[in-house]
Parts: C-alpha cells; structure tokens; sequence
C-alpha cells in the first residue's frame, strides 16, 4: 500500500493505494499518529484502494473518533466493493462519505 | 538499499584506513628527506672545504719552495762572496737587490750589517731571529717564511742563512717585491693548470691586492675585477665563503703565504652537485620504497584483518537477517578464531534462549487455543431432547487463537439465541477481546432483554476503556421455537444466507424460494466502534425446514494465491447446490474454501453456524413434543 500525503494549511488529504489490510493498517496508523496533530479537516482519497479488510476499518475508526475531537473527515472516491464493506459493517452511518 | 549501505561503509572503512596510512608515509618521507637534505648539505660542506684546503696548501708549499729555493741560492751565493774576502755589504745588496744582509759570529751576535743600528745585536734575543740560532751549531743552512722581523713588527720580510767557515753565519733579508719578482713566474707555473676538483681553480695575488695569476686572465688587474673582495680582519685564512667570482656563485677559501694570497675557487654548481644528485637519488629510492610499504601494509591489513572483518560482518548480517545456523568461520589467525568462536557460542546460546522462549509460547498458546475452543459450544447435536431445530458450528482459527466466536443458549423456555462475531484483527488481543464480548453479550441476552437492548448495552460496555480502538461485528438471533419468529439484530456483520422454503414477501431481495439468499437488512454500527449507538430489531419468519448460515468474512474474504476474494456469490452457490444438514453445510462450505484457497496461507478465522428450523412437536407432520428443551 502506497500513502500520498498532502497538506495545504490545516487540511490534511492522505491518498492510498493498493490493499488496506492486516499487513498495511499499522502503517496507516502510524501515519496519522504523525501527521493529525494541528488537523481541522482530514480528507481520504480512495480512488486507488482496492481492498480493506476489519483492521482498515479499524485505523479508520480511529482516524474518524480522533477528527470528531478537532474537526472533520471526508472520505472520497469510495469503490463499489469498499463501499459494499462500510455498508455491511454499518461504517456507513459514521463516516462522512463524498 | 541495505547492500549498498554496507558497500559505501565497506569503501569508508578501507578509505579511512588508507588515507591515514598514507598520512603516516607521507610524514616519515619528509622527515627522512629533510634528514638525507641536511646530512647530505653538511657532507658536501665538508668535501668542499676540504678541497679548497688540499689545493691551497698545494700552491703554498709549492710556492714557499720556489721562495726558499731561491732566498737559500741568493744566501750561498753572498756567503760565498764574504768567504772570497768582500767586505762591503751595501755593495752587494744593491747588486742583488737585497734589503738586508747580517754577518753574525760565532756567538750570535751581529758584527756586520747593512743597518749600522743592528750591529751588536744578539740573535737569540728575538723569537724570529733566535731561530737562527741553529747555523750556530751543526745546520748549514736555514730558510724562514716570510714574517714581521723581530726589530720592528711592523716590516715583514723572508730571512735565509748559511754558515760561514768561521762558526759564524751570513743571513739575508729580502723584502716581498723583490723576491716575488723572481717567483712570480714559478708562482704562475704552479696555478695555471691547477685545477680544483672538475672547474674550479686557484687565484693569487699579491699583498696590495694586484692579481699574479689567474687561469681567466685577470693578471695585473685588481682582484676586485673577480668580484672578491679580501676583508682579512673579518675572515680567518682557512675559513671557506661563498661569493660571487666573475658573475659565478662560488665557494671560496684562502690562506696567505709569502706575501701572497692564494685563493681556491670552486663554483656552487659543482660543489652541489653531488649533493643535489645524492639528495635526488636518495629521494627517488625513498619513494619507491615507501610506496612499496604503503602497498605492502595496506594488503596485509586487508587480507590479515579488514577482510576478516568483512567477513564476520558479513555472517553478522546473515544471522541478523534471522539466518541463525550461519556460523562464523574465519580461521587465519588465533585472534579471529577465538572472536568467531565467541560468537558462534553467543548465537547458540541465543538460539537455545529463543527455542525455550518459543516452546513456553507455543505451550501457553496451546493452553489458550484450548480454553478458547472450551468456551464455544462443542458438542452436536447440542440438546438431544430439542426436536424443533438442528443446529451445527464450526471455528477454524488462522492462528492458535482468533477473534471470531460463535456462541448459542436458550434464553428462555422455548427461545433459543444463537450469535457470530468477528473481532477486529487477530492472535492473542482478538482472543481477549472475544472473550470479553462473549461473556458480556451471553450475560445480557439470558437476562431476557430484546436482542436490540442486548447489543445497545453491550456496545455501551464494550467502549469503556477500549484504548486498543478494537471492535467487534456480530449478529444475534433469538428463534421462538413455537412460532418460528427470528428476531434479530446485526452490528456490522456480514448478511447471514436463509433458506426459505415459502415466497418472501416482495421486497426481499434473492427472493425466489427454494434457495438460500442474502438477509440484508440494514446494519447498525459495529459494536464497542462508538458510544451512544441504538441498535434496531428486525425479524424474520421461519418454516419448517428453513435454514439460517451465519458466518464471519473469513469465509467471502479467503483469497487463493492469485489474492482473488471468495466472494459471497461463490458462497451462495455452494450453501445452494443441494439440500444439507447443518453439519453437511458447514462441512461442504470449509472444503469448497479450502480448495478455492489451495495451497495461499488462511489469513482470517473462519467461523460458520447453521440451523435448520423443524417446526414445533405440535405441527400435524413433526411428531408432537411440547416439552421445552432443557436449557
């Protein structure tokens, strides 16, 4: 999995690529531990994520519990299939999705 | 990127270590030079000198022979006219240009004299006149070099003397000029063709400074026309100078005989030549030889250290990288074996400590797996006396423990509750988590609350203190074993598979009969995901001999070695290709899995759970049975 980080003042955009999985979430994590502080607006691109298993979800959740505390997350070009996930998981109803 | 690390440290290493050694050669190089420059510097001085030296004395004993020769033939000659009877001495030293003539008798004292003021005077009274003394006894004759008389100092003159026949003796005073001019030629004959070492030569002249020879043709000239100037009260005879002699750096001596001044000339080019071909030569060899040493040390500390080094390094990574059967062997010397010895037996000790660490990890992970499999239901079918429903479960964890469960009781008379959940991620935090969950969800749904109060209490629960942000999806049904009603609820789990045996009701999707479909209601949130979360209730109704598949995403989520999913279709066409008991349909789904998956690791627990619903005892077709099953 690839992570593209962009920051424009106090807007955070994070692109992924590849598959958010077991094996790639703890990078994730490590990530946004290192880059949210100071964040008002994090933004997801997951047009080139194909795949995302609990763990992902799990760094999301984190990611989405930690932006409610200082502002907001948007999650963009979500897939079939990954949107398939949030709606079975129920991730749907908490994630701000456009 | 790891590999070339270590090439760029290898190159700074043997770089680091060269260039100090070359520091070190290049120091020693210099200070032998400066050493070979100065000890050739004073040992060319020295030859110089001494050249200069050999040739001078050279020319004076040659020229105070000349001198005294002809002194001593001028004396024998006046001694001889004295013997024949002349008496007037004025007369022959004006004749023979003599500036003085004393005839001593045999007592040493002057009885005549071309001086009227000597007469009387006893010659053993003066140091220079006493020393002819000697023609008083059995020597005939006596020459002295040119000096201060013992009268007067401030005259030099060259005195000679020859015995008389009366025990007496004649001595004759001749004054430089004239004595020179009978030399001068003899002096010429003895510098000309000398030659001081290859282009040197020697210089004469006389006490007014007028040149008497010179190989360059400066006879008659003043000797400053050579550019040497004569400072004699600043510079000792003997002494040797350097100066300029006819526009030539020269190195110079002299030394002062007969009224002359002999100077020996030696230019400075040939005087340093021999030094400037020693100090190169020397120089040359040096450099070979400690260039020779650079490369000879640099070698031997590459093959007897660096590249042991590098290789113990080189086994270092190897074991680093998790190869720990890799031994160290470099054997060239004692030093490295023992330091490849010592390590081999810190990685053996090592590997020994991570073997004992590994067996007690796998022993308690092994008593972990077994109290995690006691905790799930495992007997089937589960209540002999229950006629009303067949129920089968399966757990198949992708490690020792996992975080799926499966979990069913009665929770009241006639209501049976029956649950799948998947805690996020895996190993030993998801078994934690799950047993957790389990305990909490079975301690709530046997209080006998709805199964949507169940969850929302649950969810409350499970996210106090939840630091680790675990979460867990699952789906709980509670059957009424008399009517078939299913009331349910799910929390972010995948949509169980029914098989119905009437029509749905439109709206449903799937909805044919006769096969299993999809349940996808709508899903609440994950639990232990956020506070505050209200879980819904929705039901579903049961005929005889329908059939509920729960399972956790290990399943649709398995991926063969082309990491392609499996999919909910492939699923559905596996529950679907024939009629089955619970156990035959959870069995024919793990072996379809299985063999999809084929020979790419399981990465997530596989948890299945079929029922089958037979009706109540009291339906005309069932055999009748009301009894409520035994919780």
């Amino acid at each position: 999995m690839n992570i593209n980080q962009t920051v424009n003042g106090s807007s955070l955009t994070m692109c992924l690529s590849g598959r958010l999985d077991t094996v790639t979430a703890p990078q994730l994590e490590e990530a946004l531990k290192n880059s949210l502080a100071g964040v008002s607006l994090l933004t997801f691109d997951f047009a080139d994520l194909a795949y995302i298993s609990s763990a992902g979800l799990r760094v999301l959740l984190f990611a989405q519990k930690t932006m409610n505390k200082q502002g907001s997350m948007v999650i963009r070009n979500v897939n079939e299939t990954i949107m398939e996930v949030f709606e079975i998981t129920g991730f749907r109803d908490i994630l701000t999705i456009a | 990127m790891h590999n070339k690390d270590k090439k760029k440290s290898r190159r700074r290493i043997t770089r680091l270590l060269g260039q100090w050694l070359l520091l070190c050669v290049c120091i020693a190089l210099i200070c032998t030079w400066l050493f070979v420059y100065f000890l050739q510097n004073w040992l060319s001085d020295r030859e110089t000198q001494t050249l200069l030296s050999i040739n001078i004395s050279d020319v004076t004993a040659d020229i105070s022979d000349a001198s005294d020769e002809n002194l001593l033939a001028l004396t024998h000659t006046v001694a001889d006219l004295l013997e024949a009877g002349e008496t007037d001495l004025d007369a022959i030293a004006e004749a023979y240009s003599i500036a003085e003539i004393n005839v001593v008798n045999r007592d040493g004292v002057i009885t005549a004299s071309t001086y009227a003021s000597f007469l009387g005077y006893q010659m053993a009274d003066g140091a220079q006149s006493g020393e002819f003394c000697v023609l008083l006894g059995d020597a005939e004759e006596y020459v002295q070099s040119y000096q201060p008389i013992s009268y007067d100092e401030s005259i030099s003159r060259k005195y000679a003397g020859v015995s008389l026949s009366d025990g007496g003796f004649v001595q004759v005073g001749y004054d430089a000029e004239e004595f020179q001019k009978d030399i001068d030629a003899q002096v010429i004959g003895a510098t000309r063709n000398r030659h001081v070492g290859q282009s040197g030569y020697v210089l004469i002249s006389d006490a007014s400074g007028v040149i008497v020879s010179d190989r360059n043709g400066g006879e008659g000239q003043d000797l400053s026309v050579t550019g040497i100037t004569l400072d004699t009260d600043d510079l000792q005879a003997g002494e040797m100078f350097r100066t300029e002699v006819y526009g030539e750096s020269c190195f110079c001596m002299y030394d002062e005989t007969e009224g002359y001044y002999i100077i020996s000339v030696l230019p400075a080019s040939e005087a340093l030549a021999s030094r400037n071909t020693a100090v190169a030569t020397t120089v040359a060899m040096e450099l070979i030889v400690f260039a020779c040493e650079f490369l000879l040390i640099c070698f031997l500390m590459w093959q007897l250290v660096v590249k042991n080094i590098y290789k113990i390094n080189d086994s270092l990574s190897e074991i680093t990288a998790g190869h720990l059967d890799v031994k160290v062997d470099v054997c060239t010397n004692r030093e490295f074996t023992a330091l490849s010895q010592d390590i081999n037996a810190t990685v053996d000790t090592l590997k020994r400590y991570i073997a004992e660490t590994a067996a007690r990890m796998d022993q308690e992970l092994a008593y972990a797996k077994e109290i995690q499999y006691a905790s799930l239901p495992g007997i089937f079918p589960p209540y002999t006396d229950c006629v009303q429903f067949d129920l089968f479960a399966s757990m198949h964890t992708a490690r020792e423990v996992g975080g799926d469960f499966y979990d069913f009781y009665f929770v009241g008379e006639d209501r049976l509750a029956f649950l799948v959940a998947d805690v996020s991620g895996k190993g030993i935090p998801a078994a934690m988590f799950m047993m957790r969950a389990k305990t909490l969800i079975k301690g709530l749904a046997e209080s006998g609350m709805e199964v949507n109060e169940v969850f929302t209490r649950a969810n409350t629960r499970l996210c106090e203190n939840n630091e680790a942000n675990m979460f867990v999806t699952a789906w709980l049904g509670v059957l009424h074993l008399k009517t078939g009603l299913v009331e349910y609820v799910n929390a972010g789990h995948n949509p169980p598979l029914v098989h119905c045996a009437e029509p749905q009701p439109a709206g449903s999707q799937n909805g044919k009969g006769q096969a299993f479909r999809y349940l996808k209601s709508r899903p609440g949130f994950v639990l232990a995901g956020m506070e505050g979360i209200r879980y819904r209730k929705n039901e579903l109704r049961l005929s005889p001999g329908d059939t509920v598949f729960l399972y956790t995403d290990g399943i649709t989520e398995a991926t063969d070695e082309q990491m392609r999913l499996y999919g909910e279709e492939r699923l559905r066409s596996v529950v679907n290709s024939s009629r089955m008991t619970p156990e035959e349909l959870c069995a024919a789904v793990k072996a379809d899995v299985d063999t999809f998956v084929g020979g790419a690791p399981q990465f997530d627990d596989i948890t299945m759970l079929a029922l089958t619903y037979k009706g109540d005892g009291a339906e005309p077709h069932e055999q009748s049975e009301d009894a409520a099953c035994a919780l």
